[in-house]
C-alpha cells in the first residue's frame, strides 16, 4: 500500500497495516526531519523492521536531492538476513510502483568466514584461520612474490576481482549474505572484497553492531561513512552490554603463556630479517618517526583489525623513540608480559583503576603510559613489516597490546580486577586479569557524534529514561507504544507454586531443593501434554540447566516429557545448538512437537525468533538475575551509583526483567500469532519486579493470573488455547481497529486521527 | 515376483480327444480364465486356482502336441493346447508357482468375484488391504467366503479404503520410540554384580543410528576380531564409564584398550555430519555464521568472568560427553524417522542394511542449488507477517490413524480429564425432535443462507467445540465407566480370548447392520435375497454371544452381559425391522409384485 505522511510518500509492501507502524512511522519521521537522534521501543510481533525500513527509503526517495545512508546495525548475523529478506520484499514493492528510479543497493556485511568463496580458505574451522587463510593468499608482499615465483598460490577470486578494478561493482539490488555468495561465485570475484568495496556506495548497509560500536573493526570498515546516514541499532536493549564488551580485555594465563611464544617467534623473525634484508627494518624505522601511523594507505588486504582505542582517542603523533627499533619494541612487550604474569601470582582479588595500574607498571617495569598506548599499533606495524600472515597465531599478543593501549588510553571508566579464581569453584586456581569497561557510552560517544540521526529501538526498552542517561545522549523522540490487539493472543502468567502448593524459586537457597526441582519438572510435563507444537523452557544459567535436566532425566520426568513432545537442548556449542535448533523448528514444521531448552543470557535468547508453532509457550524459570558476586559487577554498579545515581539494585532487577522479557518477548510475531508466557518464580509475584515488565506484556496481564499454581496454570492454559484456535474477525471491531487498510489509512491521511492513541 | 499374470492363445479342450475351442488363456494368482474367440461357443472357462491341485504336461520332443492339463480337485480336468512349447513352459511355471504358494494360499484371503470384471491392479489393492488388515480380513473371510455378502457387497462400503490415491499415501513408516536408549536399565540378579542387559533389533538399530561410530565399529570388528556378544559387552562397558561422569577413569580405561576407546571417545562421524548439515540450516537461526561475524569477542576479549559467563573444564575433553549432546541426537534421530525398512531379526543384517540406506542417502546428496534455494525458502518463510498478507500453508504429513479404537481411546482419557476441570456437566441436549420441528428448522436455516450467503465460519466455534467434546466424551465411554478407575477400561480385564471375541462380534454385527439397513427399502428381489441373507446371519450371532457369557468367570459376567446388550439391542431392532416388513409384505404381496415397502 502507499501512502502520505506529511509531505512523504510511503510505500508498505503489504496490503494492511497495523496503526501501530503508523504512528511509530510519523515519530521516526519526526526525527529524521529534526536530524536528533531517537528511541523507540514497540513491542515484537508488530513489524518494527518493515515499518522502520519502509519509511526511511521512502523518506530518501522523496528527497533526491539529498541521499541519505541507511546503516542498520543487528546483533547477529541471521537477524542480518532476515532484515534484508525483508527489504527485499520492500525493495521490490517499490520497483514496481516507481520503476527504475526506485533502485537501490543494499548489501550485509559479514567477516570472512560468512562470505568467503574460495573453498581452500573457507573450510578453515573458525574464524580466525580463515582469515589468516585468506591473508596468507591475499597480503600485498604475498602477490607480490607471486609475480615473480609461479609457486607462490594466490586467491583467483581477489586476483580477477583486482583485475576488474573499477568494473567491479555490484548492480543496484537487495543482496543477503547468500546472494552475495552467489554473485561473487557467478562473477569469479572475492564477495568480501566487493562488499567492503560497495559499502562507500550502498544506499543501505547491515551488519552488525560491532562494525560501528567496537572500535577494533569499526576502525576499518566504518571510518568513510557519510555524516548525512541514519544509523538503526535494532534490538537494542543490550546495546549498553555490548559497548561495555566492546572495551573490555581480559588476560589469563593461557593468553602470557602464548605471547611468550609469540613474542620469541617474532624475535626469530627479526633475526632472519637482520640476516637477509636490513632496509625492510630500517624503512620501518624511519616511517615511525614521521609519525605515519600505519593502517591510513594500506592496501585493503593488509588491513588488520584495528586499533582498540576509539579513533578520537589516538594521538596523531610520532611513536614514541624508545619503540621506534624492531628489537626495542619487542624489550618492552617482554617487560610488560613479565610484569603481568608477575601481576597474576596472586593470593587476593586485587582493584586498581587504570591510572594507578599505569604508574605501577610505570614504576615495576619502567614502562611509561605513552608508550603503553602505542603498544597495538606498533604492534600492527612490527607485524606488517615482517610480512607475517599466519595472524591467528598471533592473537595471544595482540590481546596483551589491546590491553595495553586500552589501559594507557584511558583514565576514567575503566577498572583493572586481578581474580586469583572463580568465586563459584574455589579449588581451581584460574587467575584471571581483567580491564572492564564501565561506561557504556564511551563506545557509543562517536557514532552519536558523527551521524546525523540514530534510531534505537527494541521491543523491551523499559523503563525507557535509563537508556539516555546509560548512553548519555539527548534523543529528540523518546516513545513507548503498546501493542493495539484484536484479541487477547499473549497470556502472560506468574507461576508461584508448584503442583504441591509449596513456593517455587531459583533463590539461591532454594534452586536446588528436590521440591523445588520436581515442581518446575512437573510444571513442564503437565505443560506438554496441553500445548500444541513447540515449547521453550529458558533457564538462569547453563550450570542450573544441566543440573536440573540431569535430576529430571535420573527421576524419570524428561522420559515421560518425551513421550509428548521432543527435547532439544542448547550447549555451549554453536554448531550443536544450531542444528538442534534446526531440527527443533523441522519438528515443530512436521507436527511432531518439541521442548527447548535454552538459557536465558545464552545465545539462543540473543535474537532467535519463537513466534507461531515454534514457540506457542514460553517457560521462564526463575528470574535470571546475573552473578551478583562477580567483581566486575560490583565495580560496575558502583560507578553507576557514583556517575547516575542509579541504586544498585535497581540496576540488577532492570538488568534481569529486561533479559526475562527478551526471552518470553519473541513468541509472537503478528497479531494473528498467539502465546503464552509462563514466569515460574515467586519473586515475579512481587510489586518491584513485575512493574519492570515492558507495558505491553504488564497490561496483559491480569491479577487472577499473579499468583497460580501448576493445576490453576495448567487450567488457565487449556482455556486459552480453546479460546485461541477459534476464527476470529482479523481488522478488530469497529470502533478499535487494529488492521488498517488503504482507504482506511487515505482517511487518516486527512489528519483527522493524527494524534492517535497508541 | 516377475509378472502376476499370463496371457497367451490356446485350444481348451475338455477330454484329450476334443478337437479343442481356441482362445485366449489368462492365468492370475487367483484364477485361470478361458474365453473363446467365439463369444458364440461354449467352452468359456473361469476357475479359481485353489481349485487346482495339480498339473501334467507334455514333454518337447515328444510327438504330442504341446498340451498342459491341470487337475481339480473333483478330480476333473482341463486341458490346454498351445501353439508351441516356449508358451507352454511358461504357463508351466506360472501355474508351479501359484501352486507352490498354496500352503500359504489356503491362509491368504481368496477373493471371487462372480458378476465384476477387476483389473488386476485392483485385485492386487484389496488383497494388499487385507493383509495388512488382520480385523479386514477376518470380516472377509467370515462373510464373503461363507456367501453372507458378496465381493462386491462388501467392498461397496469400503470405497474409501479402494481409492487408490489415499492407499498410496497410508503407508507409514513406524518411527523410532520417543524413550532413549541410555533407558535400558540393566537387570540384576540381586545377588552377584553381575548386570544383563536386553538387547533387541530394534534397540540395536537405535543405537546404530544414532552414534556412528559405534555403527561402524560394528560393521568393521564383527565378527572378524570379536564376536557379537564381546562387542556389546565392551559397548556397555563404556556407557557404564560414561554413566559414572568419572572422565578420568573412562581416559586410563580407553588407553588400556583400544576398541574401547572408540565407544568412549567423540563420535568423528557425527563431528563431520554436523559440518554438513551446518550449511543448510534455516539461515534465520544460523548462530555459527554469528561467531563467525564476532570481533568483539575474540579469545579474551570483552568481559571474561562477569558471572553470565561459565566455565568449562577442558579436562579430558575427549572422553566426555554430555547428557545434552544425547538428548539432542537422540530427538534428531527420532525425527529423520527410521530409513531402514527391514524384518529385524539378525544384528548383521540390521547393521548392514543401514549402511546402504546411508550410502544411498549420501550418494543422492542434493546440489548446492537446491540447499540454497531451500534455504531462501525457509527464510522468506521467516520474514513475511502472515496476517498482513496471505496465508502460506506448511507441507504437513496426513494425519493417518491406523487404528481409530486405540485414538478415540486416548481422547476418552483426555476427555475425562478435561470434563472435570471444564464443564461440571454437559448439559442434556434435547433429542426429541418432532418430524415438524425438525423440518421446520431446516428450513429455517436454508432461507437463512438463500438470504444472507453461508456465514464463514459455517458452524458456530463454540456449537463445534460442544459437539466435539460432546462426542469424545461419549465414544467409548461405556468402556471406562463401567470401570472402577477411569484410567482402566473394562476391556482391559477381561481375558484375551474374550476380549477379541467381544471386538469381533461388535464389528461383525456392525458389518452385517450396515448392509442391513443399506439395503431398504427392498425394491429388487436381489435386496430382498440379501436381507434374508443377512438376517440369517444374524440370528446366528445370538447363541454366541451367550455362550461368551457363558465362558467367563461369574465375577466378569455382569459385565460382559453390560457390553454384550448393545449388541443385543441393535441386532433386536433389526430383526424386529425385518420382521414388521416381512408381514407388511406379505399383506400387500398381491398388489405389488415388486415388493415396496
Amino acid at each position: 500500500m502507499k501512502f502520505q505522511i506529511e509531505d512523504v510518500t510511503v510505500y508498505f509492501p503489504y496490503d494492511h497495516i497495523y496503526p501501530e507502524q503508523y504512528s511509530y512511522m510519523i515519530e521516526l519521521k519526526r526525527t529524521l526531519d529534526a536530524k536528533g537522534h531517537c528511541l523507540l521501543e514497540m513491542p515484537t510481533g508488530t513489524g518494527k523492521t518493515i515499518a522502520l525500513l519502509s519509511l526511511i527509503t521512502s523518506y530518501s526517495l522523496s528527497k533526491p536531492q539529498s541521499p541519505m545512508k541507511l546503516i542498520y546495525c543487528t546483533r547477529t548475523v541471521h537477524e542480518m538476513e532476515k532484515t534484508l529478506a525483508e527489504l527485499k520484499i520492500l525493495h521490490n514493492y517499490q520497483i514496481k510502483h516507481l520503476g527504475p528510479q526506485a533502485r537501490i543497493l543494499a548489501i550485509g556485511l559479514s567477516s570472512r568466514k560468512n562470505l568467503c568463496v574460495n573453498p581452500t580458505v573457507v573450510a578453515a574451522e573458525n574464524r580466525d584461520s580463515v582469515d589468516a587463510g585468506c591473508r596468507k593468499l591475499t597480503a600485498s608482499w604475498v602477490r607480490a612474490l607471486a609475480e615473480e615465483n609461479t609457486d607462490v598460490t594466490t586467491c583467483e577470486f581477489f586476483e580477477s576481482y583486482e583485475k576488474a578494478a573499477s568494473a567491479a561493482v555490484l548492480p543496484p539490488g537487495v543482496y543477503t549474505l547468500q546472494e552475495l555468495r552467489a554473485f561473487g561465485k557467478e562473477k569469479g570475484w572475492c564477495p568480501y572484497f566487493l562488499a567492503r568495496h560497495m559499502v562507500q556506495f550502498a544506499n543501505v548497509v547491515v551488519y552488525s553492531y560491532q562494525y560501528l560500536l567496537d572500535p577494533k573493526v569499526a576502525g576499518i570498515i566504518s571510518k568513510e561513512m557519510q555524516k548525512e546516514s541514519v544509523v538503526v541499532f535494532d534490538e537494542a536493549h543490550n546495546i549498553d552490554n555490548v559497548c561495555i564488551e566492546a572495551l573490555s580485555v581480559s588476560v589469563r594465563r593461557q593468553t602470557l603463556e602464548g605471547a611468550t611464544r609469540n613474542l620469541s617467534r617474532i624475535s626469530q623473525e627479526i633475526d632472519r630479517f637482520k640476516a637477509t634484508d636490513t632496509s625492510i627494518l630500517r624503512a620501518e624505522y624511519n616511517r615511525l618517526v614521521e609519525g605515519l601511523v600505519p593502517g591510513g594507505n594500506l592496501p585493503i588486504t593488509d588491513n588488520w583489525l584495528s586499533n582498540p582505542a576509539l579513533p578520537d582517542d589516538i594521538l596523531k603523533e610520532a611513536v614514541p623513540g624508545n619503540i621506534r627499533r624492531a628489537e626495542h619494541f619487542l624489550h618492552v612487550l617482554r617487560r610488560l608480559v613479565q610484569y603481568l604474569s608477575g601481576r597474576l601470582d596472586t593470593e587476593n582479588v586485587e582493584e586498581e583503576s587504570p591510572v594507578g595500574f599505569v604508574a605501577s607498571i610505570s614504576s615495576h617495569a619502567g614502562i611509561d603510559q605513552k608508550t603503553l598506548k602505542f603498544c597495538y599499533d606498533r604492534l600492527h606495524s612490527l607485524m606488517l613489516t615482517l610480512e607475517i600472515t599466519d595472524t591467528d597465531e598471533f592473537l595471544h599478543i595482540q590481546t596483551i597490546c589491546d590491553f595495553a593501549t586500552l589501559v594507557g588510553t584511558y583514565g576514567r571508566g575503566f577498572s583493572t580486577i586481578i581474580e586469583p579464581f572463580d568465586e563459584r569453584v574455589p579449588h581451581i586456581p584460574d587467575p584471571v586479569l581483567q580491564l572492564s569497561c564501565h561506561d557504556a557510552s564511551l563506545a557509543i560517544k562517536p557514532v552519536f557524534d558523527r551521524f546525523q540521526s540514530v534510531v534505537i529501538t527494541s521491543g523491551t526498552l523499559s523503563p525507557i529514561d535509563l537508556y539516555p542517561r546509560l548512553l548519555n545522549f539527548h534523543p529528540v523522540v523518546s516513545r513507548s507504544f503498546t501493542m493495539s490487539l484484536t484479541r487477547d493472543c499473549i497470556c502472560p502468567m506468574v507461576l508461584t507454586r508448584g503442583s504441591d502448593q509449596l513456593p517455587v524459586s531459583t533463590k539461591f537457597d532454594m534452586r536446588s531443593d528436590p521440591g523445588v526441582v520436581r515442581n518446575y519438572g512437573k510444571l513442564l510435563l503437565e505443560m506438554v501434554s496441553v500445548v500444541p507444537d513447540g515449547i521453550v523452557c529458558f533457564f538462569v544459567s547453563y550450570s542450573y540447566m544441566d543440573g536440573i535436566i540431569n535430576t529430571w532425566n535420573d527421576s524419570g520426568i524428561l522420559k515421560e516429557i518425551m513421550q509428548h513432545k521432543l527435547v532439544f537442548i542448547e550447549t555451549q556449542e554453536v554448531v550443536e545448538t544450531t542444528l538442534a535448533l534446526d531440527n527443533y523448528r523441522r519438528a515443530c514444521d512436521c507436527g511432531r512437537g518439541a521442548v527447548f531448552f535454552s538459557v536465558a543470557r545464552g545465545k539462543v535468547a540473543k535474537g532467535i525468533d519463537f513466534d507461531r508453532h515454534y514457540g506457542r509457550l514460553v517457560i521462564m524459570i526463575g528470574v535470571p538475575f546475573q552473578y551478583t558476586l562477580s567483581k566486575i559487577l560490583l565495580a560496575r554498579l558502583e560507578y553507576l551509583r557514583d556517575t547516575f545515581q542509579i541504586k544498585e539494585g535497581d540496576f540488577l532487577t532492570f538488568d534481569a526483567l529486561r533479559q526475562a522479557a527478551q526471552c518470553v518477548g519473541r513468541v509472537i510475531r503478528s497479531k494473528a500469532d498467539y502465546g503464552m508466557m509462563i514466569f515460574a518464580d515467586k519473586r515475579y509475584s512481587r510489586h518491584d519486579k513485575r512493574s519492570k515488565l515492558p507495558s505491553w506484556i504488564l497490561s496483559h496481564l491480569q491479577d487472577a493470573n499473579l499468583n497460580l499454581s501448576t493445576d490453576m496454570a495448567l487450567h488457565i492454559a487449556r482455556e486459552f488455547l480453546k479460546k485461541m484456535a477459534q476464527p476470529y474477525d482479523k481488522t478488530g471491531s469497529s470502533d478499535k481497529k487494529t488492521l488498517l487498510s488503504q482507504e482506511e489509512m487515505e482517511k487518516l491521511g486527512d489528519g483527522s486521527m493524527h494524534e492517535m492513541s497508541y | 515376483m516377475a509378472s502376476t499374470h499370463v496371457t497367451k492363445r490356446a485350444k481348451y479342450k475338455t477330454t484329450i480327444k476334443d478337437p479343442g475351442t481356441p482362445g485366449t488363456l489368462r492365468m492370475t494368482f487367483e484364477k485361470i480364465l478361458f474365453v473363446p474367440h467365439n463369444p458364440k461357443s461354449a467352452g468359456k472357462l473361469d476357475v479359481e486356482f485353489r481349485y487346482i491341485k495339480g498339473q501334467k504336461h507334455t514333454k518337447e520332443g515328444s510327438n504330442k502336441p504341446p498340451w498342459l492339463n491341470l487337475t481339480n480337485n473333483q478330480n476333473g480336468s482341463f486341458i490346454f493346447e498351445f501353439e508351441n512349447y516356449s508358451d507352454l513352459q511358461e504357463c508351466r511355471d506360472f501355474v508351479g508357482k501359484v501352486l507352490a504358494k498354496g500352503g500359504e494360499v489356503s491362509e491368504k484371503p481368496t477373493v471371487a468375484y462372480p458378476d465384476e470384471q477387476l483389473s488386476a491392479a485392483e485385485m492386487e489393492l484389496r488383497i494388499k488391504l487385507l493383509q495388512e488388515d488382520s480385523e479386514l480380513q477376518k470380516l472377509h473371510k467370515q462373510f464373503v467366503l461363507s456367501g453372507v455378502l458378496t465381493e462386491t457387497e462388501f467392498w461397496a462400503t469400503r470405497k474409501k479404503l479402494l481409492d487408490r490415491e489415499v492407499s498410496k499415501k497410508t503407508k507409514q513408516w513406524l518411527g523410532f520410540k520417543s524413550a532413549m536408549i541410555s533407558d535400558i536399565k540393566p537387570s540384576t540378579d540381586g545377588r552377584t554384580n553381575k548386570v544383563t542387559f536386553n538387547l533387541t533389533p530394534e534397540v540395536i538399530l537405535q543405537i546404530f543410528a544414532e552414534k556412528p561410530a559405534v555403527h561402524r565399529a560394528f560393521l568393521s570388528y564383527v565378527p572378524n576380531k570379536m564376536s557379537e556378544r564381546t562387542f556389546w559387552t565392551k559397548y556397555f562397558r563404556a556407557e557404564y564409564l560414561h554413566s559414572t561422569k568419572n572422565s578420568i577413569a573412562a581416559a586410563a580405561e580407553a588407553a588400556e584398550d583400544e576398541e574401547l576407546a572408540v565407544f568412549l571417545k567423540q563420535d568423528d562421524i557425527l563431528a563431520s555430519e554436523a559440518q554438513k548439515k551446518i550449511r543448510r540450516v534455516d539461515p534465520t537461526l544460523d548462530m555459527e555464521a554469528d561467531e563467525g561475524d564476532d570481533y568483539t569477542h575474540l579469545p579474551d576479549h570483552g568481559i571474561f568472568r562477569e558471572g553470565n559467563k561459565e566455565m568449562t573444564e577442558s579436562q579430558n575433553e575427549l572422553y566426555k560427553r554430555s547428557l545434552s549432546q544425547d538428548i539432542n541426537r537422540h530427538a534428531a534421530v527420532v525425527l529423520e524417522g527410521r530409513a531402514v525398512d527391514v524384518e529385524l531379526e539378525d544384528t548383521k543384517a540390521v547393521a548392514e542394511a543401514l549402511a546402504q540406506s546411508k550410502q544411498k542417502s549420501s550418494n543422492k546428496g542434493e546440489s548446492d542449488g537446491d540447499i540454497s534455494r531451500e534455504r531462501l525458502d525457509r527464510l522468506s518463510r521467516m520474514t513475511e507477517i502472515e496476517d498482513l498478507q496471505g496465508p502460506n500453508t506448511l507441507p504437513l504429513a496426513p494425519l493417518c490413524i491406523k487404528d481409530p479404537r486405540d485414538y478415540f481411546d486416548s481422547q476418552q482419557a483426555n476427555a475425562l480429564r478435561t470434563s472435570g476441570d471444564a464443564l461440571g456437566g454437559i448439559e442434556q441436549i434435547k433429542c426429541g425432535l418432532s418430524t415438524q420441528e425438525v423440518y421446520g428448522s431446516l428450513r429455517e436455516s436454508i432461507s437463512s443462507i438463500k438470504a444472507m450467503g453461508l456465514k464463514e465460519p459455517i458452524v458456530k466455534p463454540e456449537v463445534a467445540h460442544q459437539v466435539f467434546d460432546a462426542l469424545t466424551n461419549s465414544i467409548s465411554n461405556t468402556k471406562y465407566h463401567i470401570g472402577k478407575n477411569p484410567q482402566e477400561s473394562v476391556l482391559d480385564r477381561l481375558p484375551r480370548k474374550t476380549k477379541e471375541e467381544l471386538l469381533h462380534h461388535w464389528t461383525s454385527i456392525l458389518e452385517l447392520l450396515k448392509h442391513f439397513w443399506a439395503s431398504y427399502p427392498i425394491t429388487t428381489t436381489y435386496l430382498y435375497a440379501k436381507v434374508n441373507r443377512l438376517k440369517d446371519a444374524m440370528s446366528n450371532i445370538y447363541p454366541q454371544l451367550e455362550e461368551i457369557k457363558g465362558s467367563v468367570p461369574s465375577e466378569l459376567r455382569h459385565q460382559v452381559s453390560l457390553l454384550v446388550r448393545p449388541m443385543h439391542q441393535a441386532l433386536d431392532a433389526a430383526i424386529q425391522h425385518y420382521e414388521a416388513s416381512m408381514q407388511k409384505r406379505s399383506a400387500q404381496s398381491g398388489e405389488r409384485p415388486n415388493g415396496y415397502v
